[in-house]
């Protein structure tokens, strides 16, 4: 693997694999893409699960204390209205006991006096429409109140027949001879000492009734009203049927004195249905609620507006707190990995360069062997054609046997190398002013540089603290840089060469030079060995693999930027004090 | 000056004879032999004043042959030639040798240490 971790492949060979690569890219972008949302998910649910728990115990415990207090409330009001109409009629039924009993019924069919009565009875008890004394054969004897009824016959009317039984009634609401729903209240008085019986009655408007069932405090759907033991509605109603019709809701005869149930109509929706039954008549008071204790729950939260906005804002808040954990968790793993994946390319590219090393070695000193025989034999040929006399063609075997020697030491310089790349490299520290160490450097490509015509800008900066390091590997590594430069530059090209710092700990010079540049694909392996792109016999490509290895020996490191046809620029950054990689390449 | 007298030690035949003959043709008194016996009965027999040695040799190291023949003639001077690094992790030339030369071997870089060599031992 080279420095950015990709297989050392050919130019042809990536352009196949590109496309994989771009998926498995787009595969790790998307795999922490899934990780964030798994993890914000997971985090949510962790957070969230106790939170709608005891949020959902809270909605039951305030549901249930809200449904008794509802129950209460409704019972309570229910209980207050039974009780209203209760002594309203008691009281009627009290004051009529009385006039009976207080009157003989001379007086009381006498009608002037009849009206008197009336009259008080009315100032005093108030509510009632008329007052008339029927005889046991059901004739209105004497009548006071605004309708013409005196005469009339009730002989045949239920409320007659009742009470002649039973002493006391109370009617259910009726229209009878006025043609108006209202309802009547009657007690029976036996004549003293003669068979026989009288009957006071008096009537109360259906609006009484009314006015008893107004004071309940009744939502937009819920309805109050009062039936008979029939089912037959006595009252108006907002929901259930007319007034004197069947009610649409089936009530049961009360069990109890007041009762209340929960009732299901069809939908589904619920109903509060309490009904108690009216004492001394058939009549039940029905109450039907659809403002349940649930209807309350959503009333208790629409209502209360900040609450509603407050626990908003807090759930938006801690989405936002969940998503800035996950992605700083997601970073910093993803951080992790491409650090680890970049330790383990540069492990890679560490152990090829060792391994390379290894091998450069064993081959450098295998050749070394037969290579030396080759020149000493055509270096004793060679000393043997010198010293004997011209005989034909000695130029041409002494030019042949000095190509061999020229070939010999090519050789020699790339075994030399090989093993130079190999070898343990001691490293003698000292402390080196850098801008001399370069100066120095330069003195070697002097020559060069003047038979090239290439422009050195130097720019050294002034005051910059010595470095301790080792001054003949740093010379190769500078010598290295300067050469390849120089190559890269056509006559008459500049080479530009600056020292500075980049931190307190970091010294850095750069070799820039306005050459051809190096090609991307190229770039990718210039650190590796035997990679060279000069002409063959002119490079043994090795010489920025080695000055790697050593950059990397002295605790500093070489970087490289390019762009064709525009030039190369080496970054070598070196330590100020040497931290220094004792381990061999 | 008289001629210096060199001995090569080295296993590779081709190598020793080829540049005996070269450093002769140089005026250097120069004989070669081609394993360690050869080697420590020519320097019991006859001293040389430079010894050329090749630093890997079957049967003995040269390391442990110049530490041999150090015993019993101190006053040689020795020059390694070596196919590996002169400065090898495993193999470092001794302090006493005077010098390393790789192979393939520059005859004129050769003869200036030999040079030197002997004048080292003039002055001894």
């Amino acid at each position: 693997m080279n420095r950015n971790g990709d297989p050392a492949l050919t130019p042809f060979m990536q352009s196949i694999l590109r496309p994989f690569t771009n998926i498995v890219n787009a595969i790790k972008k998307d795999r922490y893409k899934s990780l964030k949302l798994r993890l914000f998910f997971y985090i949510g649910t962790l957070a969230g699960l106790p939170l709608l728990g005891i949020a959902m115990i809270s909605y039951f415990w305030v549901f249930n204390i809200l449904k008794v207090e509802f129950r209460d409330h409704l019972r309570w009001q229910m209980a207050d209205s039974q009780r209203s109409i209760e002594s309203f009629l008691q009281e009627k039924l009290a004051g009529l006991r009385f006039l009976a009993n207080a009157y003989s019924l001379d007086e009381l069919s006498d009608d002037t006096i009849l009206h008197t009565i009336f009259a008080k009875f009315r100032k005093e008890f108030g509510e009632i429409v008329d007052l008339g004394l029927i005889n046991s054969e059901g004739i209105q004897l004497s009548y006071a109140g605004p309708y013409n009824l005196k005469g009339r016959d009730y002989s045949n009317q239920d409320w007659f027949q009742e009470v002649s039984i039973r002493g006391v009634y109370i009617s259910d609401v009726f229209t009878g001879y006025r043609k108006m729903p209202h309802f009547a209240i009657a007690v029976r008085k036996e004549m003293p000492g003669k068979h026989g019986f009288w009957v006071l009655r008096a009537t109360v408007d259906v609006e009484t009734l009314n006015r008893f069932l107004s004071s309940i405090q009744l939502k937009e759907y819920d309805d109050a009203f009062i039936v008979n033991k029939d089912g037959i509605l006595q009252t108006s109603s907002r929901f259930h049927g007319k007034m004197l019709e069947r009610a649409t809701l089936k009530f049961p005869v009360p069990a109890q004195d007041l009762s209340l149930m929960e009732y299901k109509r069809e939908g589904g929706i619920r109903l509060e249905v309490g009904y108690a039954h009216i004492k001394q008549s058939s009549w039940v008071l029905g109450m039907v609620v659809q403002s349940t204790a649930s209807s309350k729950m959503i009333e208790l939260f629409t209502k209360d507006v900040g609450t509603l906005y407050l626990i908003i804002v807090l759930v938006i808040m801690g989405c936002i707190a969940n998503s800035i954990i996950t992605s700083s968790v997601v970073n910093r793993v993803q951080e992790a990995e491409q650090r680890r994946e970049a330790a383990i390319a540069e492990t890679e590219h560490t152990s090829k360069l060792a391994s390379i090393g290894r091998l450069a070695a064993g081959i450098a000193h295998e050749i070394n062997n037969p290579l030396a025989v080759i020149n000493e034999k055509a270096g004793l040929m060679k000393d043997i054609l010198q010293l004997i006399a011209d005989f034909p063609n000695k130029e041409k075997f002494l030019s042949i046997v000095f190509s061999i020697t020229d070939s010999v030491d090519r050789c020699r310089t790339i075994t030399q190398r090989l093993l130079g790349f190999a070898r343990r490299m001691d490293v003698s520290l000292e402390i080196i002013d850098i801008n001399e160490t370069i100066k120095e450097v330069i003195g070697f490509l002097e020559k060069e540089i003047l038979y090239r015509n290439v422009h050195l800008d130097m720019n050294l900066s002034e005051n910059l603290p010595k470095i301790e390091s080792d001054r003949g590997l740093f010379q190769q590594v500078f010598l290295n840089i300067a050469n390849n430069a120089i190559d890269a530059l056509k006559d008459g090209g500049t080479l530009a060469i600056a020292t500075g710092k980049k931190d307190e700990d970091t010294l850095q010079v750069i070799i820039r030079d306005n050459g051809h540049g190096i090609p991307k694909e190229v770039l990718k392996h210039i650190f590796e060995p035997f990679f060279t792109t000069k002409e063959k016999g002119k490079g043994t490509g090795l010489g920025l693999s080695i000055s790697y290895g050593i950059m990397q020996k002295l605790g500093g490191t070489i970087l490289v930027e390019s762009e064709v046809d525009k030039g190369s620029a080496f970054t070598v950054e070196v330590p100020v004090k040497a931290s220094i990689d004792l381990r061999g390449l | 000056m008289s001629w210096t007298k060199v001995l090569i030690v080295d296993d590779e035949v081709e190598f020793a004879a080829a540049l005996s003959e070269r450093l002769l043709l140089r005026d250097y008194d120069t004989k070669a032999v081609y394993n360690v016996d050869d080697a420590i009965a020519a320097i019991k027999q006859d001293p040389p004043e430079v010894l050329l040695l090749d630093l890997r040799m079957p049967g003995m190291s040269g390391i442990e042959l110049y530490r041999t023949i150090k015993e019993f003639s101190p006053s040689i001077e020795v020059i390694f030639v070596t196919g590996q690094a002169c400065q090898d992790g495993d193999e470092t030339i001794p302090r006493g040798a005077f010098d390393c030369v790789m192979k393939p071997v520059d005859i004129d870089e050769l003869t200036i240490k030999i040079d030197k060599a002997k004048q080292n031992i003039i002055k001894k």
